[in-house]
């Protein structure tokens, strides 16, 4: 009984936060309107709202996004790929030895505690300004949170679990199929959730900073351009995806934490 | 054990949440109880009988839904750290100081000056033993000993009164019936009142001079039984025919009550 | 295996000395894929790194643009410790603040900031006040979040014990709760100190007109990766440097002794 009290007030309490974030933004946007349209604030600095609005429309209908949005979910989408791949692994071999353990991960610990973006610049000499610097400064910076993370995983499944598998015979592959693998699995796709958002991050990052396309460089290009309800336009279609990749990432790792 | 009556608890009754909403809950009912002056009066009953409610409610931490609490004549409607000094049965002592610092820190709350404390303090320590220890931090003392640094917290605090809430709970057996012995030779050399909540048969039969049985809940006192033996009272009184005989009875009054907590338990389970 | 070489075989396999040693073959793989498989436009070999080091900090203002950097990290982080410890405190101990501000603060703290840095250099030029503001920006939220879950995570029996013995409401804050919360505040520091060197090296590298941003940019386009690396390498040692203030101070002063 008491259990089903406490589910009602957590599920009150999340309600009563969204409505506090929902009554947040109205009434942001509310004083905007008034701030440009009635206190006279000048509209080089604060685009007129509804300005806004009517550039962010016109991107949707015009299709304006898909050739930077294109853009920066393919350096996405190939960063993840290869930090994921490589992470996992590397994790999971290093991870096989206490000895490694406590020779490599504070050696990650360590290079990721510095913001790797600094490297920007040596990888768009590598690189170039085209997508491959962003893919590759995407799979370092997140290659870290995944790698630490699968290390933990794995490295800290409870030793009497796999005693008694031994003990009842198991092999290498079943040990790893049927103790590591699920007690390492909830863990891991955390890392692999914030290995995600530190991707999108970074490459957004890397497309303001130094690139030739791609969703970044263009509210770059708008602001030096001073066109800013177009860019204001753009920020806010950029929050929202990142907003709703972040959705999709955290249900799927709900998901996955689900299943043991 | 004087006559004269340290606390007052006058038709105490006490429920949680309002009437009709999912989680209230009435845990004490009409509950009358005389405590005398320099007695250990302990309660025992089952789970959720109340007990500790009661307690909170003596001390002021709780106020009660109907009737008062009187102590040293004077009503009760908050903490009065001058004349109770709590022992809990969680570890409330501060982590982050040792525990010289936590005994100093409870007397500078009371309003203790801060000439006295230092004195107070180490006397303290010296009843419950633990002057090699005062450096030390909660962290690294046992359990037995951090329930030593909380009694000698409430010691230093020079109470006429002490509530204690199962201080010795959380620990194994043996420890218990150490810090038993020495809270009966402490009984023997001051004239503190001490209310004293457990579970244990043994140890209500051991320390107290009376026991107030109390009934599952709504609980109120079942019966009080009394103890003549003197304090301090030796190890082998543990294994004399008085003991048992009272422990027994002990049992007989709280078993039922007991069955029928559990059934309270399970029936309400969804 | 003699007596001799069993010790030092067991001395170099300490985990301390394995560690510099993987680091020291990685500098040796630099070295040679630098020096015989890459073009010398792209990569350098950290000897000549090493030896350009000197040049890199002759080039005319390049010393004032580090330490102009390091200014700015020093200011934000200050600036994002008396923000967070305020904002904080405020929101921690009153249960209605934290009820409707936590939210908005959460929310502030989920938008990704990358976006709005071209209006944060609009807004505040591309002088320091930017560096500063977009590094306290991303600074302040983990020192408030660490700050307001020290004081909420307090063990209520604490809380009791000190009101049993007649604490006063500003006993109870100056002796349990703000004790008690220091620990979460040195993790939150530790934390607010990465924020402010993401946001401050950020802005710093996206101004490509003045400051690092403008060298970086400068070493970048005329293919001179001697002096990018060694730049880069000045900055984060830099940004290591700082860290480790942090992480020991945290181990020194944000823990409570338990054995």
């Amino acid at each position: 009984m008491k259990a089903a009290t406490d589910q009602h007030q957590g599920g009150r309490q999340a309600l009563a936060s969204h409505a506090v974030q929902v009554c947040f933004l109205l009434v942001l946007i509310v004083l905007w309107f008034l701030a440009t349209n009635r206190w006279g604030v000048n509209r080089l600095l604060l685009p007129d709202p509804v300005a806004v609005f009517w550039e962010l429309w016109d991107i949707l209908k015009s299709g304006e996004f898909v050739g930077d949005l294109r853009i920066t979910l393919t350096e996405l989408a190939a960063a993840f790929a290869i930090s994921a791949t490589s992470g996992v692994t590397a994790g999971y071999l290093v991870s096989r030895s206490q000895y490694r353990i406590r020779v490599f991960e504070p050696l990650f610990a360590g290079i990721y505690s510095i913001p790797i973006i600094l490297f920007l610049p040596l990888y768009v000499l590598f690189f170039g300004l085209g997508p491959a610097s962003k893919i590759a400064l995407g799979a370092t910076i997140s290659f870290f949170p995944i790698v630490l993370s699968t290390i933990a995983g794995f490295g800290t499944v409870d030793k009497l679990l796999v005693t008694a598998a031994r003990s009842m015979g198991a092999s290498d592959y079943q040990l790893f199929r049927h103790v590591l693998l699920p007690a390492a699995f909830p863990v891991v796709l955390t890392g692999m959730r914030m290995g995600f958002t530190v991707a999108l991050l970074s490459i957004i990052g890397s497309e303001t900073i130094a690139s030739l396309a791609g969703l970044g460089h263009r509210i770059v290009h708008l602001a030096e351009a001073m066109e800013m309800p177009r860019m204001f336009a753009y920020i806010a279609f950029v929050v929202a995806i990142a907003a709703i990749l972040n959705l999709i990432i955290s249900r799927l790792e709900a998901r996955g934490r689900r299943r043991p | 054990m004087t006559s004269e009556v340290a606390i007052r608890i006058d038709g105490v009754s006490h429920a949680f949440g309002e009437e009709g909403e999912a989680h209230h809950v009435r845990a004490l009912r009409d509950t009358s109880l005389d405590i005398f002056r320099g007695e250990l009066l302990c309660l025992i009953g089952p789970s959720g009988c109340g007990k500790s409610t009661l307690l909170n409610i003596i001390g002021g931490l709780l106020a009660p839904t109907t009737g008062t609490v009187h102590v040293s004549g004077k009503r009760v409607d908050g903490p009065t750290p001058r004349e109770i000094a709590f022992v809990f049965q969680e570890n409330a002592l501060f982590p982050w100081n040792t525990v010289f610092e936590n005994v100093d820190l409870g007397m500078l709350f009371q309003g203790v000056p801060r000439a006295q404390r230092a004195a107070r303090a180490w006397r303290a320590l010296e009843t419950v033993g633990l002057k090699d220890f005062a450096q030390h931090y909660p962290g690294q003392l046992s359990g037995g000993m951090r329930q030593r640094a909380a009694l000698a917290r409430a010691l230093s605090l020079e109470t006429e009164i002490l509530l204690m809430d199962e201080p010795f709970g959380a620990l194994d057996e043996q420890t218990r019936m150490i810090l038993g012995e020495d809270l009966s030779v402490l009984l023997a050399n001051t004239n503190k009142t001490i209310a004293f909540v457990t579970h244990s048969l043994g140890e209500a039969t051991f320390l107290a001079d009376r026991v107030a049985v109390f009934s599952a809940r709504p609980g109120t006192i079942k019966e009080i039984i009394t103890i003549d033996e003197p304090h301090p009272r030796k190890p082998d009184f543990v294994t004399s025919e008085k003991f048992t005989k009272i422990r027994n009875r002990l049992y007989g009054l709280l078993h039922d009550e007991v069955r029928q907590t559990m059934a309270q338990t399970m029936g309400s389970t969804p | 295996m003699t007596q001799a070489a069993a010790t030092l075989r067991h001395v170099l396999l300490r985990p301390g000395i394995a560690r510099i040693g993987v680091v020291v073959l990685l500098l040796v793989v630099w070295e040679i894929a630098a020096r015989r498989l890459v073009d010398p436009m792209f990569l350098s070999p950290p000897s000549r790194v090493l030896m350009s080091l000197q040049a890199v900090f002759e080039t005319k203002g390049v010393p004032a643009a580090v330490l102009t950097t390091l200014w700015e990290l020093a200011i934000a982080f200050v600036l994002s410790v008396a923000i967070g410890l305020g904002v904080g405190l405020a929101v921690g101990l009153q249960p209605f603040a934290r009820a409707s501000v936590m939210p908005i603060i959460l929310l502030l703290y989920g938008t990704p900031q990358i976006t709005i840095l071209p209006l944060f250099i609009l807004y505040f030029g591309i002088g320091a006040a930017s560096k500063i503001a977009f590094g306290v920006s991303h600074g302040v939220f983990p020192i408030i979040l660490a700050i307001v879950a020290g004081v909420q995570n307090i063990k209520p029996i604490l809380l009791t014990s000190a009101k049993s013995m007649g604490a006063s409401r500003w006993q109870i804050f100056r002796w349990v709760i703000f004790p008690h919360m220091i620990p979460s505040f040195f993790a939150g520091m530790r934390l607010g100190m990465t924020g402010v060197l993401l946001g401050v090296l950020l802005a710093e590298l996206y101004v490509s007109t003045a400051g690092i941003g403008y060298f970086t940019n400068l070493f970048t386009q005329n293919f001179d990766p001697t002096r990018l690396l060694g730049l880069i390498a000045v900055l984060a040692a830099m940004a290591i440097a700082l860290n480790e203030i942090v992480r020991r101070a945290e181990a020194h002063f944000g823990r409570w002794h338990e054995d």
